[in-house]
């Protein structure tokens, strides 16, 4: 079991990124705390011993991802969080990034962790097939689709 | 990067956990792993109290084995035959007869947990015992036990409280005797009699010997070996005290004065 200091480490180290993908993934406040605090329990009481930072930020991504795809199964929650509860949380956007963030929020599910992964986190398709577990060519063809997805949202204008 | 890269990229780049957010978890965790260390504190007393609590039913069952398990027996016959469990602490822990004499004696007697000492005494002094070394009988007393050193000191001690008592023979022998004579359904003292007698009548059962007296048994032997006349005479002499032997079971008798 870790000390509560390794744990309020871990938290300012990955709370961002744990937050990007709860709002990607949920639709509510009640929710993201509790995958905070889901996540981070699991953290403490894990006994995977971490080699370094790059391993236990793709473990915390794994199990961020496992536990919104739960919270989505459990409560018949919808898989897309609206780009006005969004904006009803001023501190968070910038308006020239709203379009962006809309078309990756109205993604299916599917598509939604290896767009972050790929073009947030820049992790390359191996890489990613071994943090959600899937075999490499699924994950070149989501990332394919996903990107004519969000080309024909965005329009294709100067995203080559 | 390309555009799409950089557009996504600097998109979730706004987004940031915010601190409240961050302290709520705190807040959160911080509780559970204090409720998880209490509880894990109070599984571990709980563990500590069963492995305590087995350890002292182990102790207790233990020592209760070893007070209970007889260390030495003394094999008393006259006929009745009794045997008598002594335990490490000396005490009468078991009295066990081979006959029905001896089963009516053990049922008049009430000398579990007293020292072997009294328990002698006590035997010695009832008055089935008294009129039959009266009337000439003999008494064998044997000390048997896997602690040569603990039978010896048990023996010495026997013969002091018998010394003075007529026709009295005192004797040690090894356990692995005692286990013969038992599968045969013999008391110690008589099954050494009866090897006795074996030697000289081959044909001689075990049963024969169950309800006779040491008395018959030993005339029966003197008997056979044709010294009837001597150890009469012998008898007369041991009338005067007892006889004390000590050996490894091999039936040697010594004449104690």
């Amino acid at each position: 079991m870790r000390s509560e200091q390794e744990v309020n480490k871990a938290i300012e180290r990955y709370a961002d990124t744990v937050r990007r993908l709860c709002m990607i993934y949920l639709k509510n406040e009640t929710d993201t705390e509790d995958i905070f605090q889901t996540v981070f329990l699991k953290y403490v009481v894990s006994s995977v011993s971490f080699e370094n930072e790059e391993h236990e930020k793709a473990w915390l991504i794994r199990v961020t991802i496992n536990a919104c795809k739960d919270v989505l199964k459990r409560f018949f929650r919808s898989h897309t969080i609206s780009l006005n509860e969004l904006m009803e949380q001023p501190e968070i956007l910038e308006p020239d990034h709203t379009e962006v963030l809309e078309a990756v929020l109205s993604l299916p599910l599917k598509y939604k962790d290896v767009v972050y992964l790929h073009y947030y986190e820049g992790y390359t398709a191996p890489q990613i097939s071994r943090i959600l577990r899937k075999n490499v060519n699924t994950v070149y063809t989501l990332l394919t689709r996903s990107r004519q997805l969000l080309k024909e949202k965005l329009g294709g204008d100067g995203l080559e | 990067m390309t555009g799409l890269n950089n557009k996504i990229h600097q998109a979730l780049q706004q987004i940031h956990a915010e601190q409240a957010l961050k302290d709520k978890t705190k807040a959160a965790l911080k509780q559970k792993i204090q409720q998880y260390e209490k509880q894990k504190y109070k599984t571990e007393k709980r563990r500590l109290v069963a492995i305590l609590a087995c350890l002292c039913l182990l102790l207790i069952g233990g020592a209760g084995w070893f007070y209970f398990t007889p260390a030495t027996t003394i094999s008393i016959d006259i006929n009745p035959s009794l045997e008598v469990g002594v335990n490490f602490f000396d005490r009468v822990v078991s009295v066990e007869s081979y006959n029905d004499d001896g089963q009516e004696l053990a049922a008049s007697l009430d000398i579990r947990f007293m020292t072997y000492a009294q328990a002698i005494q006590e035997i010695l002094e009832t008055e089935n015992i008294t009129d039959l070394l009266s009337a000439d009988e003999i008494l064998t007393i044997s000390v048997i036990g896997s602690d040569e050193q603990r039978c010896r000191r048990i023996l010495s001690d026997i013969e002091s409280y018998t010394a003075g008592q007529k026709n009295i023979y005192c004797y040690s022998a090894a356990s692995d005797e005692v286990a013969t004579a038992h599968e045969i359904g013999l008391s110690y003292g008589k099954y050494r009699a009866f090897l006795e007698l074996q030697s000289l009548d081959p044909d001689i059962t075990p049963e024969e010997l169950q309800h006779m007296t040491m008395r018959e048994i030993r005339d029966l032997i003197d008997s056979l070996s044709g010294n009837k006349q001597n150890e009469n005479a012998s008898d007369t002499h041991q009338g005067a005290g007892n006889g004390h032997g000590q050996n490894s079971g091999g039936g040697n008798r010594r004449q104690g004065r």
